[in-house]
C-alpha cells in the first residue's frame, strides 16, 4: 500500500514538474506545518524537534504542529511524512538510523533515501561514551583494550538492540582496536547502566547524558569519548581517536536531521536551511541542546547529503563485519 | 451424535495456529542453540505447546454435548463495517464524517432502526467526539476532509 | 533527610495552592479518560506533555501523575460496568467486577474496587516512603537470570487463575506468548511474524488488543442480549453500598493485595500486571470458596485493585532513584522530568528533594481528592448503566477508534481492533479467558529477551537460574506452586473416585 500510494505521488508530482511555473509556492507558507516525528511524544528526539520547530514557527509565521508517530526506530515517521497528502507543508526530523541504516535493517522499507528525501539540515550530533563499573580493573582506554584482547568475548558489552548506534559503535571500536567482545542486546541505556553497576556485564558506549551522574556518585568510570573534540557536556573525558591503537579519524556520533519531501520546492529548501541554521546559532538554543547531549550542528543541505553518504558507507562495512561474525 | 462443537473447534483451530507457528519459525528463522537462542527458538517452541493445548481441548469436546453456538450475524457484521469505515476514513475524510458514518453503520443492528433515532445519536456520538478528543485533548487528527 | 521528614517537607510543597489545582485537574482528567474506553493514561500523559511547557516543573509532573493513578480508578470503572479493561491490571478485575455488576451489584463492586484502590495507594506510599532505599537496591539486584525466574513464576501463577479449564487457561498464555513475539526480535533484529507489514515493526499494539479483545467483542455479543434483559432497575442509595458481611470480605485482600503489589511494582518491567495477577490467585488460593471466583467474588476485586494501585505508586521508585522507566507510562513520566531540567537517577533525592518528596506527596493528596470525588460518583455510574445499551455502544465504538488511534495516531492499528475484536468474538464461544492472553502478550517478550539475555551472559550456562539466591528463590515458588495445583487436581479426582 505504501509503494503504491507512493508512485501515484511521484506521478503527481511529474505532472506538476511538467507545468512551466511554480509560482505558487511563492507565497509558502500559507498554511500550518506538520512535522513529522518517529518517537513518542517526551522521548529524546522528540524534545530535540520541539527545541527547533518552536523558533523556527515564529520565524515563518506559521504555527507548527509535531505529529509523533513512533514505531520501527523512527522509520515511520519518515513513511508518513513521504505518505501525508500535502506535500507541501509536510517535514520531518529523524535521527541518523532511518537515513543510513534502516535501508540495510529495514525490510520493505518503503523508500529510497537518496530519491524520496530532500535533506535539509543536520540539527545535531552526540557522541557516545565508553562506559564500565567504577570497580573495573583499568583506569583508561589502553587498559580497557588491555582487558579486552585477553581472550575472545573476554568482556560482555550492553546495547540497546542489534544495528542500535550503541550497537554498532561498540563494534566498530573493536573492530579498530582489534578486540572482540560479546554482544548482549538491551532495550534502553537505563537497563545498561543498571547492568553495568550491577556486574550483569562490563561495559557499554552510551549518550553521555545518561552516564554523567552516574559517575559523578562514584558507580559508573568513563573511558572516553568517541567524538572528534571533548564534548562540553563530558567535561574530562579523553577523546578515544588516536588512543590504544585506535586511528586518528576515529569518529562515532548519532546525530539528528531536518528533512523535507523530494518534490519539495528548492527555495522553501534553502528558506528552511537558513532559518534553522540562524536558530542553531542562538546561544540558548544551544545550551537547551547541550543540556540533553546534543551539540548544535548547523550547516548546508549538501553537508546534511555527504553526512548520510560517509555514515552510510562506515556503518554498511559496520553491518557486514557483524553479518560475516554470524 | 454428542460433540461440544465450540471446544472441538477452538482446540482444532489453536492447534492448527501452533503447528502453522512452529512451521512457519522453523522455516524462516535461525533455531540456535541454548548459548545463543536465535529468533525462531521461542516461536517454534511456543508453537508445538500451543498445538498439544489444542488436542489436549479438542480431544475430551468429542464425547459431549456442548453449547449451540448462536452467531450473532448481523450485530457482527454491522460493528465490524463501522470499525473499517472509521478506520479508513479518519484521515481521508476528517473526524466528522467519519464518525457520523461509522455510527450510522453500527446502529443499523440496533433493535431500534428508525432513521430519526439514528440520526440524532450520530449527531450526539460526534459532537462529543469532537468536543472530548480533539477540542479536549488536543488530539492532532483531521476534522473534515483535506486536513 | 529521611523519609518522614522529606514526606511532610514534600506535603508542605504539594499543598501549595496553585500545586494542588493541577493535581484536581489531573486526577478528575484521570478518572474521566479511565472511564472513556480505549483512552488511558498513556494517551492523556502524551497528548498534555507539550502543554506541560508552560507549568511549573512541580505542576506539571503532579499533573501528570495524578492523570496516571486517576486513571486507574477509572480503568475499574469501565472494567466493572462494562467489561472495558484498558490495560492487563484491569483485565484480573472484570473477572468478578463485570458479574458482580451483571447481578445488580455493580454500587458494591465499584466501592469496593475504589476503596481497596485508596487502601492499596496508601499503603504503598507508606513502603515507599519506608522502604524507598531497599526498593531501589533490590531494583539493581535484579538481574535477567531473576527477571526471567519472577516472568515465569508470574506464569505460572496466573495459570492456576484460570483453573477450572487449565488446558484452556494455559492455551490463552500461550497465544499471548506467541502474539507477543511478533515484531522485531531484540537479539537479532530479525522481523519475526510481521508478514512485510512496518507497523508491525514494534509488535502488536497492546492497547488495540485489549479493546478488541474486551470491548469490541464485548459490544458484538451484548447489543441484543441488553435489549432483552432489559434496563436494570432503580435501586436505593443503601443497596449501592456492601452489607456489612461484605465490607468484612475486603480489608485482607486489600492488605495482601498492596503488598504484593508495593513489592512487584517496584521492579521495572511489568510488576504492576504480574501483581495483579498473583493478588487474584493468592485470594482464590486462601478463600473458603474458591468456587465463586469469576462468578462475582468481592475479595476477587478487592485483591488485584489494591494491588495495581500499590504497584503505580512503588513503580515510581525506580523511575525516579534509578531512572528506569517500569512501562511506557513510567518512560512518559521521565521524559516530562528531563523537559523540566529534573534528571532522575541516584542523584535525583539529593539534588532534588523538593521534587521527589513533594511528587509523593501529591500522591498522598491526590488519593484522598479521589476517594472524595469518586464515592458520591458512585450512584451516576451505576445510573449510567440504566441508559439503554443501543444508546451507548456507537459511542463505544468510536472511542474505542478514537484511543486506540491516539497512542501513536496509526490508521493501522484501528484495523487491527477490527480484526482482533472478530477473535474475541470466536474466542468467547468456547469461554476462553482472554484477559490471560492478555497477560501473556505483556509478559511473552519480557520472559524471551531476559531468558536470552540471561543465558547469554552466562555463556550458555543454565545453571545460572538456580545460582542466583533470588532466581532460585523464585523459581522454588514456582515449583512449589505446581505441586501444588497438581495434588488439588490429583486430590479432586480421588475424591470423585471415592
Amino acid at each position: 500500500m505504501i509503494i503504491s500510494r507512493r508512485a501515484a505521488l511521484l506521478g503527481a508530482v511529474a505532472v506538476s514538474l511538467c507545468k512551466p511555473a511554480l509560482a505558487q509556492d511563492a507565497s509558502w507558507p500559507s498554511q500550518p506545518q506538520h512535522v513529522f516525528v518517529g518517537f513518542p511524544a517526551g522521548s529524546s528526539p522528540d524534545l530535540l524537534a520541539r527545541i527547533v520547530t518552536e523558533p523556527l514557527a515564529e520565524k515563518l509565521g506559521q504555527p507548527i504542529v509535531i505529529e509523533n508517530k513512533p514505531g520501527a526506530g523512527g522509520v515511520i515517521g519518515v513513511q508518513q511524512m513521504l505518505n501525508a497528502q500535502d506535500q507541501k507543508n509536510t517535514f520531518a526530523t529523524t535521527i541518523n538510523g532511518p537515513l543510513t541504516t534502516a535501508p540495510r535493517l529495514t525490510p520493505n522499507l518503503g523508500y529510497d533515501v537518496a530519491k524520496d528525501i530532500a535533506p535539509v539540515a543536520l540539527i545535531a550530533t552526540s557522541p557516545l561514551v565508553l562506559v564500565v563499573a567504577a570497580d573495573f580493573p583499568a583506569d583508561d582506554l589502553a587498559g580497557f583494550v588491555a582487558a579486552a584482547g585477553k581472550e575472545p568475548e573476554a568482556l560482555a558489552y550492553g546495547s540497546v538492540g542489534k544495528g542500535s548506534g550503541a550497537h554498532l559503535t561498540a563494534e566498530l571500536f573493536s573492530d579498530r582496536a582489534g578486540v572482540e567482545m560479546l554482544h548482549i542486546p538491551f532495550t534502553s541505556y537505563a537497563e545498561v547502566t543498571t547492568a553495568i553497576i550491577g556486574h550483569e556485564i562490563d561495559c557499554g558506549f552510551m549518550a553521555p547524558s545518561a552516564a554523567m551522574q552516574y559517575a559523578e556518585v562514584g558507580k559508573l568510570k568513563i573511558l572516553g569519548i568517541t567524538s572528534e573534540k571533548p564534548f562540553a557536556q563530558a567535561p574530562g573525558v579523553p577523546v578515544m581517536a588516536g588512543q590504544a591503537g585506535l586511528p586518528d579519524d576515529f569518529r562515532a556520533e548519532l546525530w539528528n536531521a531536518f528533512l523535507a519531501p523530494a518534490s519539495t520546492d528548492p527555495v522553501v529548501i534553502t528558506t528552511l536551511n537558513t532559518e534553522i541554521n540562524a536558530i542553531l546559532a542562538d546561544a540558548t538554543v544551544q545550551q537547551r541542546l547541550l543540556d540533553m547531549g546534543w551539540q548544535a550542528a548547523g550547516g548546508s543541505p549538501e553537508d546534511l547529503k555527504q553526512r548520510i553518504a560517509e555514515d552510510t558507507a562506515v556503518w554498511g562495512a559496520v553491518l557486514d563485519r557483524i553479518d560475516a561474525k554470524n | 451424535m454428542k460433540r461440544d462443537i465450540p471446544d472441538l473447534a477452538g482446540g482444532v483451530l489453536l492447534a492448527a495456529i501452533g503447528l502453522f507457528v512452529t512451521f512457519y519459525a522453523v522455516g524462516h528463522y535461525e533455531i540456535g542453540s541454548l548459548r545463543r537462542m536465535g529468533p525462531g527458538f521461542f516461536p517454534a517452541f511456543l508453537g508445538g505447546v500451543l498445538a498439544a493445548l489444542g488436542v489436549m481441548i479438542a480431544l475430551p469436546a468429542l464425547g459431549r454435548q456442548g453449547e449451540a453456538i448462536r452467531i450473532a450475524w448481523k450485530e457482527c457484521l454491522a460493528v465490524l463495517a463501522a470499525l473499517l469505515v472509521f478506520a479508513a476514513g479518519l484521515n481521508q475524510v476528517g473526524l466528522v464524517l467519519v464518525t457520523l458514518a461509522s455510527v450510522l453503520i453500527a446502529t443499523l443492528a440496533a433493535p431500534d432502526c428508525r432513521i430519526g433515532w439514528r440520526i440524532a445519536l450520530a449527531v450526539i456520538v460526534t459532537i462529543l467526539s469532537v468536543a472530548v478528543f480533539s477540542f479536549g485533548l488536543k488530539m492532532t487528527v483531521p476534522l473534515w476532509p483535506g486536513r | 533527610m529521611s523519609g518522614w521528614d522529606g514526606f511532610l517537607h514534600g506535603l508542605s510543597l504539594a499543598a501549595q495552592p496553585d500545586v494542588l489545582i493541577y493535581c484536581v485537574f489531573g486526577v478528575l482528567l484521570g478518572t474521566f479518560v479511565g472511564v472513556l474506553p480505549g483512552i488511558g493514561a498513556m494517551a492523556t500523559i502524551s497528548l498534555l506533555l507539550p502543554i506541560t511547557y508552560y507549568l511549573s516543573p512541580e505542576a506539571a509532573l503532579v499533573m501528570l501523575a495524578g492523570v496516571y493513578y486517576g486513571s486507574q480508578y477509572g480503568g475499574a470503572v469501565a472494567s466493572i460496568l462494562l467489561r472495558l479493561p484498558g490495560t492487563p491490571q484491569s483485565a484480573v478485575t472484570t473477572l468478578d467486577g463485570y458479574p458482580l455488576a451483571q447481578q445488580g451489584r455493580a454500587g458494591v463492586a465499584l466501592f469496593t474496587s475504589m476503596i481497596s484502590s485508596f487502601s492499596g495507594s496508601m499503603i504503598g506510599i507508606f513502603v515507599l516512603i519506608v522502604l524507598s532505599g531497599a526498593l531501589a537496591r533490590a531494583a539493581i539486584a535484579f538481574g535477567a537470570a531473576e527477571y526471567a525466574a519472577m516472568m515465569i513464576l508470574g506464569l505460572v501463577a496466573a495459570s492456576t487463575v484460570g483453573a477450572k479449564h487449565p488446558a484452556k487457561g494455559l492455551a490463552m498464555v500461550v497465544l499471548g506468548l506467541i502474539l507477543g513475539c511478533v515484531g522485531t526480535d531484540v537479539n537479532s533484529g530479525v522481523q519475526r511474524f510481521t508478514f512485510g507489514q512496518t507497523e508491525l515493526m514494534d509488535g502488536v499494539n497492546l492497547v488495540a488488543l485489549a479493546m478488541g479483545l474486551f470491548g469490541v467483542a464485548e459490544v458484538i455479543a451484548n447489543i441484543r442480549v441488553a435489549e432483552r434483559t432489559g434496563v436494570p432497575p432503580r435501586v436505593a442509595l443503601r443497596e449501592l453500598l456492601p452489607s456489612r458481611s461484605e465490607l468484612r470480605r475486603i480489608p485482607f485482600p486489600a492488605l495482601r493485595g498492596a503488598s504484593l503489589g508495593s513489592f512487584f511494582g517496584a521492579l521495572p518491567g511489568t510488576g504492576s500486571t504480574i501483581s495483579s495477577f498473583l493478588a487474584y490467585a493468592v485470594e482464590r488460593r486462601v478463600s473458603r470458596h474458591p468456587e465463586q471466583f469469576g462468578t462475582g467474588a468481592i475479595e476477587g476485586v478487592a485483591g488485584p485493585e489494591a494491588a495495581n494501585n500499590a504497584a503505580a505508586i512503588s513503580a515510581f521508585v525506580p523511575t525516579l532513584a534509578l531512572g528506569i522507566p517500569g512501562d511506557p507510562i513510567m518512560a512518559l513520566m521521565l521524559g516530562a522530568l528531563v523537559i523540566h531540567g529534573v534528571q532522575p537517577g541516584p542523584l535525583m533525592l539529593e539534588a532534588r528533594p523538593d521534587m521527589f518528596w513533594g511528587l509523593i506527596a501529591s500522591f498522598g493528596i491526590g488519593n484522598v481528592l479521589l476517594l472524595i470525588l469518586n464515592l458520591p460518583l458512585i450512584g451516576i455510574w451505576v445510573s449510567m448503566l440504566r441508559i439503554p445499551f443501543r444508546w451507548l455502544y456507537p459511542a463505544i465504538l468510536i472511542f474505542v477508534c478514537l484511543g486506540v488511534y491516539s497512542v501513536r495516531g496509526s490508521s493501522f492499528d484501528m484495523f487491527a481492533v477490527a480484526l482482533i475484536g472478530l477473535i474475541g468474538y470466536a474466542l468467547s464461544f468456547a469461554r476462553f479467558n482472554p484477559a490471560l492472553l492478555l497477560l501473556g502478550f505483556v509478559l511473552g517478550p519480557l520472559i524471551e529477551t531476559n531468558l536470552r539475555r540471561a543465558l547469554l551472559i552466562a555463556r550458555g550456562d543454565p545453571m545460572v537460574f538456580l545460582q542466583r539466591p533470588i532466581a532460585a528463590a523464585f523459581m522454588v515458588v514456582a515449583a512449589g506452586l505446581i505441586v501444588m495445583s497438581l495434588v488439588q487436581v490429583i486430590r479432586r479426582q480421588s475424591n470423585r473416585a471415592v
